[in-house]
């Protein structure tokens, strides 16, 4: 199956006042076209970071130090990567939202109090579907204008299309010109010369002066009363978020898009959140625990309907959960994460039935199985601080297979079979064959 | 089952329909609910007052009012008998509000005239300068704090925060006299007072319209833009000085809840829809951020109203907290009760504005 999203062993640090907490340890994860890809461990362990530094929405005091995170998002040619950690935050603000998606924990927390539900729904498409609203309106507007002849507001109707006509050739313009330097900028990442170095300069500098706006537009825009004319893509956004509920399965959406996030229930926050996301069809989902603090018959809702999502409108989904049964439920394939360290990767079948990672093994038994009699098995210990993790593998405080070489040495990425790997010395290191 | 389906949705549309008609309903009821329940605190007030005035014994009372020192102890006697000033308390508050509810506020000694009068005279002056620096005070206190939270711990952010802390350690009267020594004292531009000479024959000339006694909206009224301009002269340096004084509190807390709003997690949602810092900044944080810059805001401006008495003397402004603190001192009793009340009226009216202001800035709030 063609990759999709992948992670070359990405490093992301937080600068705190206590210290260097280093999240994560080199991660590499790998999302193909068409999977739900499941990312399982214990709060704390870093599946968060991760998805963030995929986003590259990693909030301050964090940075991502080292890596290489490839989008492959070409659709003429497969293998065509772009390494999101070296192109710009404009470059970026294309991707999110329109490409790649994320959707949250805690929806109650996730949508802005004191915006309605249609503006925040709205504003993914007003972010990334300008052009097409401008010409809706710019439609809308002329047919108006056919109708009805009036002498003077005729005139003023005439000017307003006009205006959208201009803010639509620049904002269609200014992606022209970015797409392109972008390219440029790219092709040019490769050796390190002063001449490349002058170059580079020299496009960051025209991408940064390129506008996004008319000037025109924006003096009618800046000032109250003048600005009003703005107004008329209110319907054309409305109509599209109202589409999108529709679509989604939101009962009532033309009600439900008038009010603000306090007046629905969590379930239906959730939905929202979800709705904003998928607002621009992105090609990846990535979805943060949506179904923690739900109860059990929504959760169950939440998860057909993200698995209904990827059948018709995205391709991948990347799920992040510290709930096994949810795993088992929902993804193909599941890395386990532990302290910023891959454990193991494998598809999900592989990883219940033969787990190879002493980690893996030790969540897996300590999940409540139907007819149980002994007490629930526990991993002894806490998630370390990652201020100072342990060396070696950071696991081995707590592994009871541990050896003298897990405190020494981080173990390899060990390919067991086709498609599962892990990283333990138990598989590679000669003291363990002996 | 369909149909069933049907009827249902159309109920709830309906029902949804009638109460956002209602809300609008629910802003009047509201307002004038709140306005009842305002008579019933000014009645406090003027009790409060009331008592505060009664506290002085009756012979003091009547004292500001006698010029000629050769009253004997009796004529006294007959004076406070006279204006029934040994009559029980209640009949005494009886008349008094008797008399505010016939316009009659009784007759102040400092402005030398009726209450009312004084305050006509007085009260423009003080509006004028609190008109046009309290809007300057939250515009440039909203914009500094936003500043400083959007660039925390870069160069922007300390200076803003130095000038805060600046701001609110100086003392008014210091300030006050630097920015008039430097500016009328060295420059010789700014000066103190509310009116050139010329222009002080032109307002009390009789062709002059006095409509509010605002002397720059007066000034555009009558047509004369001199006028209008004279004024507004008068006025920067006083203004200017209290922007610097008042407006560190609103940098303050615009700043931490500007802080505050950003490190929410609709923020990462805007961020992860695409949204840029600008976007993010204006429409997700900041109007999160201005819930509680808004109730100081109110206080604000109806503190000023009362309280500029320093700035007020220093800049040689004839307005209303010089008359009070005149009054305070040579027992202006009507004038000192007129102005309590008034001022209670004024928090009154401001709380009540500022509380459907929340209802309009932040939808979770509901006027009830």
């Amino acid at each position: 199956m063609e990759q999709l999203v992948k992670t070359e062993k990405v490093v992301t640090n937080f600068y705190t006042y206590e210290g260097v907490v280093k999240a994560l340890n080199g991660v590499s994860v790998e999302v193909r076209k068409g999977e739900t890809y499941g990312l399982v461990g214990e709060s704390g362990c870093g599946k968060s970071v991760t998805v963030r530094s995929i986003m590259r929405i990693v909030q301050s005091p964090g940075r991502i130090e080292d890596g290489k995170i490839l989008l492959f998002f070409s659709d003429t040619d497969r293998n065509q990567a772009v390494d999101i950690l070296k192109r710009s935050e404009a470059f970026m603000q294309t991707i999110r939202g329109n490409e790649i998606s994320m959707i949250f924990q805690e929806a109650s927390t996730s949508l802005n109090p004191v915006l309605s539900i249609e503006y925040q729904i709205g504003e993914s498409f007003r972010l990334h579907r300008m052009p097409e609203i401008l010409r809706e309106t710019i439609d809308e507007l002329q047919a108006n204008l056919d109708k009805k002849k009036i002498p003077f507001v005729s005139g003023w109707k005439k000017f307003q299309i006009s205006l959208f006509n201009r803010q639509k050739e620049t904002l269609e313009n200014y992606e022209r010109l970015i797409d392109s330097i972008e390219f440029q900028l790219a092709e040019l990442e490769d050796d390190g010369t002063s001449k490349n170095r002058r170059l580079k300069d020299e496009l960051n500098r025209k991408r940064d002066m390129l506008r996004k706006d008319d000037r025109l537009v924006m003096f009618f825009r800046r000032f109250p009363f003048l600005r009003r004319y703005y107004r008329r893509i209110n319907p054309v956004i409305h109509r599209k978020v109202v589409n999108l509920l529709k679509e989604l399965g939101v009962p009532n959406p033309e009600n439900i898009a008038r009010s603000y996030p306090h007046e629905l229930s969590g379930g239906m926050q959730q939905r929202i959140v979800i709705a904003i996301a998928l607002a621009c069809h992105p090609r990846i989902l990535i979805a943060d625990e949506p179904t923690s603090n739900l109860d059990v018959t929504i959760q169950a809702q939440i998860l057909d309907m993200i698995r209904v999502l990827k059948e018709t409108t995205i391709s991948s989904v990347l799920f992040i959960t510290h709930d096994l049964g949810v795993v088992a439920e929902i993804c193909d394939r599941v890395t386990v994460m532990y302290a910023g360290d891959t454990c193991e990767t494998a598809e999900v079948k592989e990883l219940f039935q033969k787990p190879l990672h002493p980690y893996t093994k030790a969540l897996l038994r300590s999940v409540p199985k139907v007819r149980q009699e002994e007490a629930l098995a526990t991993i002894p210990g806490v998630v370390p601080n990652l201020v100072n993790p342990p060396t070696g593998c950071r696991f081995h405080p707590r592994c009871e297979s541990a050896m003298d070489i897990c405190k020494r040495e981080k173990p390899p990425l060990f390919t067991y079979a086709p498609g599962h790997t892990v990283s333990c010395h138990l598989y590679t290191s000669k003291e363990a064959k002996s | 089952m369909i149909s069933i389906e049907k009827t249902i949705d159309a109920d709830v549309s309906i029902n949804i329909f009638l109460k956002t008609e209602k809300n609008h309903v629910n802003l009047l009821n509201y307002i004038i609910r709140r306005l009842l329940l305002m008579i019933l605190v000014l009645f406090g007030v003027s009790l409060i007052v009331f008592s505060i005035m009664m506290i002085i014994p009756p012979g003091q009372r009547v004292a500001i009012y006698v010029k000629s020192e050769k009253v004997t102890p009796a004529q006294m006697e007959a004076l406070i008998e006279k204006y029934g000033m040994n009559d029980p308390a209640p009949i005494q508050y009886a008349r008094w509000i008797g008399n505010i509810f016939q316009g009659d506020f009784g007759y102040s000694e400092t402005a030398k005239g009726p209450v009312i009068e004084g305050f006509k005279q007085y009260f423009p002056i003080t509006l004028e300068l609190v008109l046009l620096s309290t809007p300057l005070i939250i515009l440039v206190g909203v914009w500094l704090g936003t500043l400083g939270a959007v660039h925390k711990d870069k160069p922007v952010d300390h200076f803003t925060r130095v000038f805060a802390v600046i701001g609110y350690s100086l003392p008014t009267f210091w300030l006050g006299l630097m920015l008039l020594m430097l500016f009328y004292g060295l420059l010789g531009i700014f000066p103190p007072g509310q009116i050139s000479n010329v222009g002080k024959d032109v307002i009390s000339s009789p062709e002059w319209n006095r409509v509010t006694g605002l002397i720059c909206l007066d000034g555009i009224i009558n047509g004369r833009w001199d006028i209008v301009w004279d004024g507004f002269y008068h006025l920067i340096l006083p203004a200017f000085n209290l922007v610097i004084l008042s407006c560190a509190l609103i940098l303050r807390l615009m700043r931490s809840s500007m802080l505050e709003s950003l490190g929410q997690d609709y923020i990462r949602t805007a961020l992860a829809k695409g949204a840029d810092r600008g976007t993010i900044n204006r429409i997700h944080a900041r109007r999160n951020a201005l819930i509680p810059v808004i109730t100081i805001s109110g206080l604000m401006f109806a503190g000023l109203m009362a309280g500029m008495v320093i700035t007020e003397t220093i800049f040689n402004r004839k307005g209303i907290g010089l008359w009070m603190a005149r009054a305070a001192l040579q027992l202006d009793v009507p004038a000192i009760m007129f102005n309590v009340l008034f001022l209670g009226t004024i928090f009154a009216v401001v709380n009540l504005i500022v509380d459907i202001l929340y209802a309009y800035v932040d939808p979770r709030i509901r006027l009830t």
